[in-house]
């Protein structure tokens, strides 16, 4: 019983820690910020101080500020192309699984393809058609992590539409429809949450490593892998700018990480009886 | 393991390659802005002529079926075409990148997958204790913490205290084995870090599932070694799950270590494909995406079928 | 053998066994050669390792950017100026052992000519219409008018075999020139290097075993690089990594004023920049200083129409008008050309950080007059294919100099010119180009390109905005390195490495 207050324990702090991240990125406007797009030359690449709490970059901004809003950026980018990703790969996975047949042969193969490139690669190949944006980078993500859901959804779904009470479900006449919505997709929630949780950590790290190539949010957006990409050119003249965002990054995306793996060991009934 | 079996993930894996293949073609292809476009450069006096001359030279005047099917065809039979820029065959320019990634891979391989057991261990006989959350949060964090980030703070520390260590670029093997091994230290624990954690804390469930066994309560109230029914149970429940995801990161390092080969100078695969993707370099980037993800899935082709080997029930 | 003789022999031998052991000069790029085709290619990286160092010209440019005899020991100029006679250097062969002979003088030139070549070099050498072999150490190159930059240009038309005329592949990959050093290997991605060349005409000449050019991306990795020992030179760094450099034991940074200069084009044939009003309210809403301050780390001048490094030539920029800033006085000009503002413009960057950073400042300073700039990042392939195609509004960029005023202005500024994107056509300005090409008279000359300079700099279709400061870190361990404008590498058959 220790073990699962501990395990309540770090579950809240994972929860306290993500919601202070994404209350902040939310509410940037009305934290009385300096202005992230505000160019003073004269105060450019300055170490922290009571004005600026974390310095400034080589264009004389306060890096507090831009990392705030680069929470934004990141926050708004990555839960967009998350979203995209559940909806058009957890669509596919469970009608995969609940139609089989050809159509299940030919949905799983397309994701088997797309799942066969290299993350990075293909958000970056993806990225080149559509040119570098946040929206860019937000489709690359979605486009990328489309097979994991559906694979990750296939699975669970099977097992579901094999079960006793879909089955029954179907024999008594209700339409394909009425059981994916009533059985299928509450089932799956549990799985679903802690994935997303987990993927959306991922997902901070891609965009940072795109837009740390150049191929994710463009200047002057505030945006926590752009920062990182130009402070690493200054970091002996002022390391401020590449670390703080560095650290922003881990952060938000261990944040993340945190909140799935103890959302996975809270909602995983195995776990919870063994200790 | 049944021929049936071989046969159809055979298939499968040469389902997976087509459909690659088509892919990577035609993404290339939806670019904005073209070979030619880039070729004549900023400076140039060149008419609508001159233009369509350059995109004969280079086939791109031909229908996209006719270009897909001449590629494909050399692609079978080993020849996948030339490098728009050096007029070296692709293959050529492959080899001589693929070796740094290789061996990058295969070291971070190494690293990632021989440390995790220990420390999969360690955090799995942690589990209830005081340290168990710090292990967890090291755990998470070692999966989170941005790899060129990581990276290029190394370099500069490297460069401020350790200043004899050359840490950049990359030297053969057969040519300074030391130099090679010094250089590759950087990269190998930025690279191995993700993998560490994620195949520890793998190792650590595994155990924990194995310790609530029954048989092994029974074996442990019966008095046996403790720790050597632990290891012995759990590392073969967990060698499916294992061995999946270290052929999995080893599938996307071949093609994934793109950032950091960047950030360390190292001239691999991941490399030369950005560069090639920039100057719109058709054949080399088609055949560089190609080859990561062939390699990608013929390494996913034999974890399958070493599970089959493991574990007859699979391939039935 | 007395011992004082003896340990002076030894002495000796042991300084011969120390030069004979292989001098090796690293220097690292930015990223891999696009080809090394001397007529094909313009990128920097691969003009720094062909030109000069694999090919030479029939002249050459030192560092005070004069015409030297290259290739040719002397040249003669007949006196309607229509004709140049070369005297060829004699004893000079290729890397591949056969003798350099008028034969491939003439192949050269016709080779950058040709269209099936299709040279961007041509038009540097379009006014000749015969060459005529003399003998096979003199050759005569007839214009068909007077060309005043004729002899600059010919410093950068590398002379080939006379084989490769036809051949539009092998040079891209395996280069055969002339010059101090000679092709050795490729390795995409890792690097090129240059063997000596034994043969060279110059005795001693050069010092070095060989040179490798590593490809490294990252700025902060050179930047690593060249402190701990792993490389030798780093030619034309950005101003963040110079200003770190400096200091830096171990490493000297050799700075000088670069003859290419960053700019602000704008397209003439959209509105509102077909308004010469508006043109020159957005010069008047600069602020080059803070500019250069901000994007380029004080490292830079305000640059007018020529870089002061062209120092017969360049007007000081302060005596332009518009290049006072003044913000009233932008907003007055926008308002009689009728613009309402604000009015919103894009803006397509080039992939630099200096240029990028330029982006950025501009935007906020045209903000000030109501000009609304949105700013388009791209990738280098569509930057170029918008540049080409004139599918922006304005554009930040980086433009090439020479060492001649018509290297700067011609194709950019003619009605039609190859590479007047910005759809600029004006007759007076058309006709001032053409008179200056074929005037020869230094001073006559001169008082045109003043008139081109000041019309141009405030009219014109570009806003110049810096002539940076050129950067090149180079070790202490290399001496007889010299830091040229034009950012050729030179110098480097004098370069000697201490081990």
């Amino acid at each position: 019983m220790i073990g699962f207050a501990r395990q309540n324990r770090l579950f809240s702090f994972a929860v306290v820690f993500v919601a202070l991240q994404v209350l902040l990125a939310v509410f940037a406007p009305a934290l009385g910020l300096q202005d992230p797009y505000a160019q003073i030359m004269v105060q450019r690449l300055k170490g922290p101080s009571p004005v600026n709490w974390l310095g400034t970059d080589q264009l004389g901004r306060d890096i507090l500020s831009r990392i705030i809003y680069g929470y934004r950026t990141s926050l708004l980018t990555c839960v967009t192309a998350v979203i995209l990703s559940l909806l058009a790969g957890g669509t596919l996975g469970m009608l995969a699984a609940y139609y089989r047949g050809w159509f299940d042969r030919i949905v799983m193969r397309l994701m088997d393809v797309l799942f066969a490139f290299p993350i990075l690669l293909l958000a970056i190949a993806v990225i080149a058609v559509l040119g570098p944006s946040i929206w860019g980078a937000a489709i690359a993500i979605a486009i990328v992590y489309t097979p994991i859901f559906s694979r990750l959804l296939r699975g669970p779904a099977l097992v579901i539409c094999e079960s006793e009470y879909v089955t029954g479900a179907k024999a008594i006449g209700a339409g394909d429809m009425r059981i994916i919505f009533l059985h299928l997709l509450p089932n799956l929630a549990s799985v679903v949450l802690v994935q997303t949780s987990l993927l959306l950590s991922a997902a901070i790290l891609v965009e940072a490593s795109l837009s740390f190539l150049g191929l994710g949010a463009q200047p002057p957006t505030p945006s926590l892998g752009l920062m990182l990409s130009e402070g690493r050119n200054f970091l002996l003249l002022a390391p401020w700018p590449a670390i703080f965002a560095g650290f922003a990054i881990l952060f938000l995306s261990f944040g993340f990480n945190l909140l799935g793996d103890a959302l996975r060991d809270t909602l995983d009934p195995r776990l919870r009886k063994e200790s | 393991m049944s021929q049936r079996f071989l046969l159809s993930r055979f298939i499968d894996l040469l389902v997976v390659l087509f459909g690659v293949s088509i892919i990577v073609f035609l993404m290339i292809r939806l670019i904005p802005g073209d070979a030619v476009a880039i070729m004549l450069g900023a400076n140039t006096e060149i008419t609508p002529d001159r233009i369509a001359e350059l995109k004969s030279r280079i086939g791109l005047d031909q229908p996209i079926l006719i270009q897909y099917g001449r590629w494909i065809w050399g692609a079978v039979q080993g020849d996948l075409g030339t490098s728009i820029w050096t007029g070296r065959p692709v293959m050529q320019e492959i080899g001589a990148n693929i070796w740094p990634t290789i061996e990058l891979t295969l070291l971070s391989v190494l690293v990632g997958a021989g440390l995790s057991i220990p420390l999969g261990a360690f955090m799995a006989e942690a589990r209830g204790k005081g340290a168990e959350v710090f292990v967890r949060i090291g755990a998470i964090a070692g999966l989170t913490i941005p790899s060129f980030w990581l990276g290029i703070v190394s370099i500069f520390m490297v460069a401020k205290f350790l200043p004899g260590v050359q840490a950049l670029g990359y030297v053969p093997f057969s040519e300074d084995p030391l130099g090679n091994l010094q250089r590759m230290i950087l990269p190998v624990i930025a690279l191995s870090l993700p993998m560490l954690a994620n195949l520890s804390r793998l190792v650590r469930s595994a155990m924990l599932d194995a310790l609530s066994q029954d048989y092994i309560r029974t074996a442990k109230a019966k008095g046996a070694n403790r720790r050597r029914i632990i290891y012995k149970h759990a590392l073969r429940n967990a060698l499916i799950p294992f061995i999946t995801s270290v052929g999995v990161s080893a599938g996307y390092l071949l093609g994934g270590a793109i950032v950091i080969e960047q950030v360390f100078a190292i001239p691999g695969l991941g490399r030369l494909v950005l560069g090639a993707i920039a100057e719109r370099n058709y054949p080399l980037v088609q055949a560089t995406i190609l080859v990561m993800t062939t390699a990608f899935v013929l390494v996913n082709f034999l974890v399958d079928m070493l599970y089959a080997v493991i574990d007859p029930r699979v391939s039935r | 053998m007395s011992l004082k003789k003896l340990s002076a022999a030894l002495l000796a031998t042991s300084i011969l066994v120390s030069t004979a052991s292989a001098a090796t000069l690293n220097i690292a790029i930015d990223s891999s050669p696009a080809g090394l085709d001397p007529h094909l290619i313009t990128a920097f990286n691969s003009v720094v390792i062909v030109q000069d160092n694999i090919y030479e010209g029939l002249t050459a440019i030192d560092k005070d950017q004069a015409v030297v005899p290259g290739l040719a020991e002397s040249w003669e100029i007949s006196d309607d100026g229509l004709t140049y006679t070369f005297k060829l250097r004699s004893g000079v062969t290729f890397h591949d052992g056969s003798a350099m002979d008028a034969e491939d003088v003439a192949a050269s030139i016709r080779r950058v000519q040709s269209e099936a070549v299709a040279s961007p070099l041509a038009s540097r050498v379009s006014p000749i219409v015969d060459i005529k072999i003399i003998d096979p150490t003199t050759v005569a190159l007839v214009l068909d008018a007077p060309f005043a930059p004729i002899l600059s240009s010919l410093a950068g038309i590398a002379i080939v075999p006379a084989e490769m005329e036809k051949d539009v592949d092998a040079l891209q990959q395996t280069p055969d020139g002339t010059g101090p050093f000679k092709f050795a290997e490729w390795q995409p991605n890792g690097f090129i290097s240059l063997d000596k060349n034994d043969a060279y005409y110059r005795e001693g000449e050069p010092k070095l075993d060989e040179v490798v050019f590593n490809f490294v991306p990252e700025a902060a990795t050179r930047q690593v690089g060249i402190t701990s020992g792993e490389y030798d030179l780093l030619p034309g760094i950005d101003p963040a990594t110079a200003l770190q450099l400096q200091g830096q034991a171990g490493v000297t940074v050799q700075q000088t004023r670069d003859l290419s200069y960053t700019l602000l084009g704008m397209n003439v044939s959209r509105p509102p920049f077909d308004k010469v009003e508006v043109r020159e309210a957005v010069n008047m809403l600069l602020n080059r200083q803070e500019i250069i301050d901000g994007a380029l780390f004080g490292s830079g001048v305000p640059a007018g129409p020529l870089s002061p490094a062209l120092t017969e030539w360049a007007l000081d920029p302060s005596t332009f008008s518009c290049y006072t800033t003044n913000v009233d006085g932008a907003k007055a000009l926008l308002k009689e050309a009728g613009v309402e503002t604000p009015i919103k413009l894009t803006m397509n960057v080039l992939p630099r950080q200096d240029t990028r950073d330029i982006a950025q400042v501009i935007q906020q300073e045209l903000a000030a007059g109501g000009i609304e700039v949105e700013l388009i990042n791209q990738e280098i392939g569509q930057f170029v294919q918008d540049w080409r195609n004139s599918n922006f509004d304005m554009f930040v960029s980086a433009n090439g100099g020479s060492p001649d005023p018509d290297g700067y202005f011609y194709r950019t500024f003619i009605g039609g010119g190859s590479t007047n994107v910005f759809k600029y056509d004006d007759a007076e300005v058309d006709s001032w180009l053409n008179e200056g090409r074929v005037e020869t008279d230094q001073a006559a000359r001169k008082a045109i390109y003043d008139k081109l300079q000041t019309k141009l700099a405030c009219d014109g279709p570009v806003a110049h905005i810096a002539y940076g400061t050129l950067n090149t870190a180079v070790s202490d361990k290399v001496k007889g390195f010299e830091i040229y404008a034009n950012g050729r590498l030179t110098s480097l058959v004098n370069v000697t490495v201490d081990e």
